[in-house]
């Protein structure tokens, strides 16, 4: 691990623009997919908003900043807020009801926030979309990419960190005992609603946050990047990786998004591979990569509680 | 002292009278059977008194304060566990995560907190880990701490819930069926280990049983319930005397 | 312009139903829906252009093969993802189907997309309009209609008085007892995915020549049988016919009097809308399945 630290830490001093680009790509999808898995691979709860608040964020800090005036620093942020205010009002009455309902209900939301990008001219820009301007990190970095890619960077192990804390506390057991068992949970005295929303938070307000680095490395917010298929690319991301497993999520992202930039000019065949390794990997091997590594790394464990037992 | 009440308590699925104004009354202390034949409604008293569904009518007081029309969390947290006929075990989780699940609502890590990963939720998980170690060495199981909830027998599963389910330190237990599928010596453990609960913790316990032998031996007293009503409660003398109890039981199939 | 926004509404909302009823028809026997279904009914589309304008084959004879097209998908589908997760917990069932549908999407594009993304079928009837009681009605329209009709017709019939129909009725209401009393309840839901995805098959037949057909549809059509079976109620067929009818007039409603964007969303507010007020549906019956 200390190695990949190293690694990506010096990735601007030795790799050329595109490679530094799908280093940043990688990174920016470990938070998109470490906050969905809390959802579906904690949480097991299914949804299919994480895009359309993806590109909620994206929307909300390119407004802020470049409509507003807002500096990036605080259009980042607040872009995520936005994406986790929204992402919750519209889940609440669904998080109430079973499982099905959730799908359901974000399947159409997702739709509808592609239509609001599409059709809300005077915010959104229509299909053209938002032109950002790049972000000037001043004495911090060199160029835009470089101050870009340490904040993406700073981010996502923040992520990391905070999400392997949490997940090794009452929370995290809470979200799983959700997943196992809602009768068992609620048995246990565990709020389903109060945690189901805590859950779905958290996952929004990532993708939120991932919008907002995301509209500043392309320079440009267009409805097309946030739509279904977005999805799907991360749902990919999490199955393959392992569902459950924060450290599954990362292994998922980095790994396909290589698969994702080799086939840039062929979306069927980025439909056919996520498609089918979704597929696949719900067919023969549930736990996806990580179940391999628990299984031939010895001693591997990801515990949900953080005081080692003594013996 | 009565600890768990139910009043007139009734539910119906759809025109369907599953309960049909059933009185209990148990006393702090007790150890109280619940038996009838297959479809008296056994289950259904449980979840209607633990909130899972809502009864159509009555109400359930524990320690006096009514607690029917709360939600199955917050009855929960008012100090009613329970098992369920199906072993519930997070297979997902080792053992021992299982049993500090347990403990969700005796601690108070918040989430900001958990994510930050402050001295205050290490302390807390660590006294979390100490009680969930002690409740699994009540039960004798300390040794599976570290394996996953799937990898357990099936008694064996019984048995971590009934753990998971005391680390609450609850006021009333509820077992749905604790003694199903168990071989003869495990029954005679979950015996002792029912007796030990009432004894060491001071736990009430309302308890659904087929298996007559350890209703027979372990309660005070027994309920039977017969097509969703009460048709009789006592002693287990009081109870197999009784005509009606011979005629629900022979009338249908003998089960118990 | 009511009668014409009317008239309209009521022959996509047949088609709606038609989607609906599949999805119906699978989540009643298997308690899952499923997330492929739209694809079904773009392949069935796209079966029915290979078969009828690439081939050249008669309309009719072309219609047919695409619907038997459709219901062997449906029973690949059955085959490769339901049957082997059937003891799965409920979130791989959906995650396979979700994988399962892109996996389509993605072939759909190969064989029949590029072209602009979009094929259409030319009419097979007149394209002119037909004026019946000062109300212009498109032949293809009466087609769409009648077509959806029989179907439903058809689907009631064996129901009601058929064997398999029997069958699948009762596996659907106790799949446990079906199979004590004898019923190959494992054949009855290949058969149930086979059936759920020719239906859809012919709505996209039907609908073929009204539209153009693109490896996108599938989505599209997808959620509008949501709306329909969320607002008749998860699980009743007759509600999703309902729901079907009236996702399909409020749409053209919609379209004509406020704003033609609103067609595209409105499938959206519905199903918020229900879920909020009446999870149940408009009818009820049916309660909210624990998933």
């Amino acid at each position: 691990m200390a190695v990949g630290l190293v690694f990506l830490a010096t990735l601007p001093f030795h790799a050329n623009p595109y490679l530094l680009f799908v280093g940043n790509l990688a990174m920016l999808y470990i938070v998109l997919t470490v906050g969905l898995n809390l959802l579906i691979g904690y949480t097991g709860m299914l949804a299919f908003q994480n895009a359309a608040l993806f590109g909620v964020g994206a929307y909300g800090c390119a407004v802020l900043r470049v409509t507003l005036g807002l500096p990036y620093w605080l259009s980042l942020p607040a872009g995520g807020l936005i994406a986790m205010i929204v992402g919750v009002l519209v889940a609440l009455p669904a998080l109430r009801l079973t499982g099905l309902y959730l799908a359901l209900a974000t399947v159409a939301f997702a739709q509808f926030t592609l239509w609001v990008f599409l059709h809300w001219y005077s915010v959104t820009g229509g299909p053209a979309g938002i032109q950002m301007h790049p972000v000037d990190f001043g004495v911090l970095a060199s160029t835009a990419e470089y101050g870009l890619y340490y904040l993406t960077m700073a981010i996502m192990l923040a992520v990391v960190a905070l999400t392997w804390n949490l997940v090794r506390s009452r929370i995290g057991r809470a979200f799983v005992a959700i997943r196992e068992s809602e009768v068992a949970a609620e048995a246990l005295a565990i709020d389903l609603t109060r945690y189901k929303t805590i859950a779905y938070a958290i996952s929004a307000l990532y993708a939120g946050v991932a919008g907002g680095l995301f509209a500043a490395m392309l320079g440009i917010v267009v409805p097309e990047s946030y739509d279904l298929f977005q999805v799907i690319a991360q749902f990919a991301m999490v199955v393959v990786g392992g569902i459950g497993s924060v450290w599954g999520a990362v292994i998922g992202a980095v790994g396909l998004i290589w698969v994702q930039e080799a086939l840039r000019a062929f979306k069927e065949f980025q439909e056919i591979a996520f498609g089918g390794m979704i597929l696949l990997t719900v067919l023969f091997l549930r736990g996806g990569a990580m179940s391999l590594i628990k299984r031939h790394i010895k001693g591997w464990d990801e515990p949900l509680r953080r005081i080692p037992r003594k013996r | 002292m009565s600890k768990l009440v139910t009043r007139n308590l009734s539910m119906t699925f759809g025109g369907l009278v599953a309960l049909d104004g059933v009185d209990l009354d148990v006393p702090e202390g007790e150890i109280r059977g619940v038996i009838g034949p297959n479809g008296a409604g056994k289950t259904t008293l449980l979840n209607a008194i633990t909130g899972v569904n809502q009864p159509t009518d009555g109400e359930v007081l524990l320690d006096g304060e009514v607690i029917s029309g709360l939600k199955a969390s917050r009855i929960a947290a008012r100090g009613l566990a329970r098992t369920f006929q199906t072993s519930q075990l997070f297979a997902g989780m080792t053992v021992l995560e299982n049993v500090m699940t347990g403990l969700h609502a005796r601690m108070g890590t918040s989430p900001l907190a958990a994510a930050f990963g402050l001295p205050s939720v290490w302390r807390e998980e660590e006294d979390a880990t100490e009680k969930a170690m002690s409740a699994l060495d009540f039960v004798g199981m300390q040794q599976f701490a570290d394996r996953d909830g799937g990898e357990l027998s099936f008694g064996q599963q019984r048995v971590v819930e009934i753990a998971r389910a005391l680390v609450r330190e609850p006021r009333v237990l509820l077992l749905d069926e604790p003694a199903v599928g168990l071989s003869m010596t495990r029954v005679s453990e979950l015996d002792a280990l029912l007796r030990r609960i009432r004894e060491e913790r001071g736990v009430t316990i309302v308890m659904i049983e087929h298996v007559i032998r350890l209703v027979m031996g372990v309660c005070d007293r027994i309920t039977v319930l017969s097509s969703g009503r009460k048709i009789a409660e006592g002693t287990a003398d009081e109870v197999t005397q009784n005509p009606e109890v011979i005629e629900a039981y022979l009338g249908r199939e003998l089960d118990a | 312009m009511l009668p014409f926004l009317l008239t309209s509404g009521i022959t996509t909302g047949a088609l709606y139903a038609m989607v609906a009823i599949g999805l119906v028809l699978v989540y009643r026997s298997t308690g899952h829906i499923n997330f492929s279904h739209g694809e079904l009914f773009m392949l069935g589309g796209f079966f029915a252009y290979t078969f009828h304008v690439t081939v050249g084959l008669n309309y009719v004879v072309a219609m047919l093969l695409a619907v038997i097209g459709s219901f062997f998908v449906g029973v690949a589908s059955d085959r490769i993802v339901y049957r082997p997760l059937i003891k799965a917990p409920g979130l791989s069932m959906v995650l396979a189907t979700v994988g399962f549908s892109f996996l389509m999407k993605g072939i759909g594009r190969f064989f029949w997309g590029g072209k602009g993304e979009y094929l259409s079928i030319k009419p097979i009837v007149d394209p002119a309009p037909l004026w019946i009681a000062g109300i212009p009605i498109l032949p293809q329209q009466l087609i769409v209609l009648a077509g959806a009709l029989a179907c439903m017709i058809m689907f009631t019939i064996f129901f009601r008085s058929t064997l398999a129909g029997k069958m699948m009725q009762a596996t659907a209401e106790n799949p446990r007892a079906a199979y004590l009393v004898g019923i190959k309840v494992e054949q009855v839901y290949t058969y149930t995915w086979g059936a759920g995805a020719a239906v859809a098959g012919a709505a996209a037949v039907l609908m073929a020549p009204l539209t153009l057909l693109s490896p996108d549809v599938g989505f599209t059509l997808l959620l509008k049988a949501f709306a329909a079976t969320i607002l008749g109620g998860l699980g009743s067929m007759v509600g999703a016919v309902v729901g079907g009818f009236i996702v399909g007039i409020t749409e053209a409603l919609a379209g004509g009097y406020i704003a033609t964007s609103l067609q595209e969303v409105s499938s959206f507010i519905i199903i918020m809308v229900v879920l909020v007020f009446r999870p149940s549906g408009l009818f009820g019956v049916y309660g909210i399945r624990r998933a």
